[in-house]
């Protein structure tokens, strides 16, 4: 009945994972240009301060497209209505007119965005636990069309097609402390990614992903599991939604219009697989990447002279490059950005620096072919 | 059904929204039967089929107009060098994208006809042509008046009655290839056990380049009809936003393995939405909402079908 | 009491009759054998056992409970745990990950919680990890902790599946053909094993097994099944010399040689 008492003890400390006092400031040292990247870079400008805090949500859209794709392997379509569910609710729970709300009305805003999108997210997964295979994606993808045309556009909700103000409490008010805020928020969903991966969340997830029959055998309940999966995920992607809100400083159903919606839909694909399916690294560092194409692309084409062509084409260009990299990646490099980076983030993690990667990288598996086994 | 009764009974003309329906049927249809054809052969959900589509209609139109260094091409002619363009454009991607990835997870293969799709709409946005243009219709071009006959006051524009034509034609004749032509059986053989099919002797490679030029040519008659006024234009991406969605849902109700079944679906689909756009009371509760009755309608059917008949009305089983 | 009783089962594929009124029984620490030619339904009734099938008729008893109509997780939070036939493991997971999901059930905390990445929460994963690498000393393959099960050769795969059953502290282990794909020199060595589980850990043990030698070694008695029936069953070599078990291997391996 029972092996753990009749097995020997343990050392506590597993090996590899232990960095020397001297190796931690290493790493300390190192991390800091990147550090000062992420907070000393957008106080250049207004713009950049925006762009900035623009990419910070688009990070977390990865992340929680990370946790329904990458961990649990099922394709979403529709994650744009959970950002704007997100948005949606915090706007209208916050609601107060042309005044900054006070910061408990402003956290109640933000859980209650994130409480909506999870429990949009669960109905999406309750419908999905019943639909086998490609055919979630067509209803993700429906999901998200009827999530714009007709729960956006109700007037209740959208303040009378006007928009619904969503002002910032005093001590986030300006941009630059906004994003800040904002750069907090990625860490939460940072934060909540590492657990899923390191307990048995990730394990159970990653599990069915690749067989539920193997998954069930484990004990682990496949059902269960993919309703969570749906549910971490529209939470995250709830906790951007709200972040969005306050960003604009107000939800309008014009930002989440159908057509806008299916083309960030697409988008939001298109970087989760480039950044490599569960590698978090990679997902927010193309998150990021395509959060600031525009700005970049605008300025290297102000630079250049090629400004106007590129304000007409500018939809069509960041098409090309999301396809043309999801295509490359797909085909020649299935772990994506992430297994790039995997030399940089396994060293800060803690093990020896080595180009070589014996662990492989989930993505990369994933991708590479489904699994075998019957039972 | 009560509810189509009741669409019945109302003061609503009734064949306005039957006329409209069956043309947005005809089209969603022959969009349709690329996703079918595609489905029943490879397993995948194309995404790139709309594009497929557009860039017909685009070829074609540049042909129509001789615009640039494009020589002037009489209409059909343009017409079916569009088609080819789209042929060709499926092959391209067989060859390219799916061939690479052919023994990867299906989701994979989906992803990247999401990928082609993208592409697709980028590179004919780049394209020096005007964008809001539409294809001429049929009538125009023959100078002739552009309804065929008139129901209760209700023109039937020949266009569509073009389409619903196609769309018949194409369900038939797609459904003899499949049934009683070698390369038909062939593809379906592949379908069903690639390994096997290798061992009797099929070329999978070439059986594959086939059927995607099949898709492409599917696409392409469905790009050049749909590409026209009043509704249709050759801009990038409007066939993809617009139509792709509600084709795939007609596809699976009809049953996504079904070729007749992408017809029947299709004119379902089609009549659904004209019936839930003409009658605001389609759906309780949804009246302030008249624009979303037609898509809440079928969102409803398709999940219906999915939970309770996953085969689609003419699907089979498994 | 048995750990294991099926009592008269019968699943039916459509027209076919996979399994047909099977009942057998494996009492504490016995290690009994399922034998019977390919086609003979042990797997379809492995299946059913461990929750994947329902039952047409008849009923599943674990200690005494009724699990007929309990989830395949449910019955391994019981401690049934099973091996598949052709290894069923988390392919993209590296060994150790796949030895600490097999513990899923014994976490002791929730996923909400283990979000938090609170003490407690550490500290378990602690013990866990503590769990399997005692595993990996007990199977001798301590050196391929980290390694990703892809570049593992099939026979360290199937002693690995054999440790993942084995780390959600089993009470009763369903083992799919263990020794398939084994030489005969592996196959005695496997025996050895299962009879070592079983002094040291005293797992009870029910095994489909076509391998003779191996179900003469380990078995202490053994069942056999053709076309879904109950064909004889008694003790290792009272069955071996079975005429009806002669003569359905026999005609199985004529069938197969023709």
């Amino acid at each position: 009945m029972a092996t753990g008492e009749l097995l020997t003890p343990y050392d506590a400390d597993a090996p590899g994972r232990r960095a020397s006092l001297l190796g931690l400031a290493t790493r300390g040292t190192a991390f800091l240009p990147v550090l000062a990247l992420v907070l000393l870079l957008p106080r250049q400008s207004g713009d950049w301060t925006n762009d900035a805090i623009f990419a910070a949500i688009y990070a977390m859209v990865g992340l929680s497209m990370n946790v329904l794709v990458g961990y649990t392997g099922q394709i979403s379509l529709g994650q744009q209505a959970f950002l704007g569910i997100g948005a949606l609710t915090a706007a209208n729970v916050v609601h107060t007119g042309t005044n900054a709300p006070d910061p408990f009305t402003f956290a109640l805003g933000m859980v209650c965005a994130v409480a909506v999108s999870a429990g949009a997210a669960a109905v999406l997964g309750g419908i999905a636990l019943r639909i086998r295979g490609l055919y979630l994606a067509l209803v993700t993808l429906v999901f998200g069309a009827v999530t714009a045309d007709a729960v956006f556009t109700i007037p209740s909700l959208n303040g009378n097609d006007a928009g619904v103000s969503a002002y910032r409490p005093t001590a986030i008010q300006t941009d630059y402390s906004y994003y800040i805020f904002a750069v907090a928020m990625v860490g939460v969903c940072l934060y909540v990614d590492v657990w899923i991966r390191r307990t048995k969340v990730g394990r159970g997830l990653i599990a069915l992903r690749d067989n539920e029959l193997v998954a069930s055998s484990f004990g682990i309940n496949v059902l269960g599991y993919k309703l969570l999966g749906f549910v971490l995920s529209g939470a995250m992607a709830g906790l951007a939604g709200g972040v969005f809100a306050f960003w604009s400083q107000e939800f309008s159903d014009k930002d989440f219009t159908a057509t806008a919606g299916f083309n960030k839909a697409l988008i939001f694909v298109v970087m989760v697989v480039v950044g490599g399916l569960g590698n978090r690294a990679g997902v927010v560092a193309a998150a990021a990447f395509f959060a600031l194409l525009d700005p970049i692309l605008s300025g290297i084409a102000h630079s250049t002279g090629w400004i106007n062509y590129y304000t007409d084409h500018k939809a069509y260009i960041s098409n090309i490059i999301g396809a043309v990299l999801l295509l490359q990646t797909l085909i020649f490099n299935p772990g994506g950005l992430g297994q790039v980076l995997r030399p940089f983030t396994r060293w800060f993690g803690g093990h020896p620096f080595s180009l070589h990667d014996e662990h492989g990288d989930a993505a990369a598996a994933a991708l590479a072919g489904g699994s075998d086994v019957r039972a | 059904m009560h509810v189509l009764a009741s669409a019945f009974s109302t003061e609503t003309n009734f064949v306005t929204p039957l006329i409209s329906g069956i043309a947005n049927g005809s089209a969603y249809g022959l969009l349709g039967l690329g996703l079918v054809l595609l489905y029943k052969s490879n397993r995948i959900f194309n995404f790139a089929q709309g594009e497929f589509a557009t860039i017909a209609a685009i070829v074609a139109y540049v042909f129509d107009r001789g615009t640039g260094w494009v020589p002037k091409a009489p209409y059909f002619l343009a017409l079916a060098l569009g088609v080819l363009a789209s042929v060709l454009t499926a092959m391209l991607t067989e060859r390219m994208v799916i061939r690479p990835l052919f023994n990867r997870p299906r989701v994979v293969l989906v992803v990247a006809t999401i990928g082609v799709a993208l592409l697709l709409i980028g590179v004919e946005g780049m394209l020096p042509y005007p964008q809001t243009a539409s294809l001429r219709t049929i009538s125009d071009v023959l100078n002739v008046r552009s309804y065929v006959t008139q129901v209760d006051h209700v023109a039937i524009l020949d266009q569509d009655l073009a389409k619903f034509i196609a769309l018949a034609l194409l369900a038939v004749a797609a459904f003899v290839f499949f049934r009683f032509t070698p390369t038909g059986t062939a593809i379906l053989a592949v379908s069903q056990d690639a390994t096997a099919a290798r061992v009797v002797g099929i070329s999978v490679e070439r059986i594959s380049a086939t059927t995607w030029a099949i898709a492409g040519l599917l696409g392409g008659i469905a790009g050049v009809l749909l590409a026209v006024p009043p509704s249709g234009s050759v801009t990038p991406g409007s066939i993809t936003g617009l139509t792709l969605t509600v084709a795939f849902s007609a596809a699976v109700l009809g049953g996504m393995t079904s070729l007749p079944g992408a017809f029947v679906g299709g004119l379902l689909i089609g009549l659904i939405e004209a019936f839930a756009n003409a009658d605001q009371s389609f759906i309780p509760g949804l009246s302030s909402l008249p624009t979303a009755q037609a898509e809440v309608a079928v969102a409803i059917v398709l999940l219906v079908i999915l939970l309770v008949r996953p085969r689609g009305l003419l699907g089979q089983e498994a | 009491m048995s750990v294991l009783e099926v009592r008269d089962i019968t699943i039916r594929f459509g027209g076919l009759t996979a399994v047909d009124g099977l009942s057998l029984a494996v009492n504490e620490w016995e290690i009994v054998g399922l034998m019977g030619p390919n086609g003979a339904g042990k797997t379809t009734a492995f299946n059913c056992i461990t929750g994947f099938y329902k039952a047409d008729e008849g009923q599943v008893f674990y200690r005494g409970q009724d699990v007929t109509r309990l989830a395949p997780h449910r019955k391994a939070a019981l401690g049934i745990a099973r091996t598949f036939q052709n290894v069923g493991m988390v392919k993209s997971e590296t060994v150790l990950e796949n030895l600490l999901t097999a513990q899923h059930t014994k976490s002791g905390y929730g996923p909400f919680q283990a979000l938090t990445g609170m003490t407690a929460v550490r500290q378990r994963e602690k013990e866990l990890a503590a769990h399997a690498d005692a595993i990996l000393e007990l199977l001798g393959l301590t050196d391929v902790r980290d390694r990703p099960l892809g570049s593992l050769s099939y026979g360290t795969l199937k002693l690995l599946e054999l440790g993942c059953a084995l780390a959600n502290d089993p009470d009763l282990l369903l083992l799919d053909e263990p020794s398939s794909g084994m030489g005969p020199e592996e196959s005695h060595e496997l025996g050895e094993r299962l009879l070592a589980l079983r002094r040291e850990l005293g797992v009870t043990m029910l095994l489909i097994e076509h391998h003779v030698p191996l179900v003469a070694a380990v078995c202490d008695y053994v069942y056999v099944l053709n076309f879904g029936r109950l064909l004889a069953e008694g003790d290792p070599d009272h069955v071996r010399n079975h005429p009806e078990v002669v003569a359905a291997y026999l005609g199985a391996e004529v069938e197969e040689s023709a």
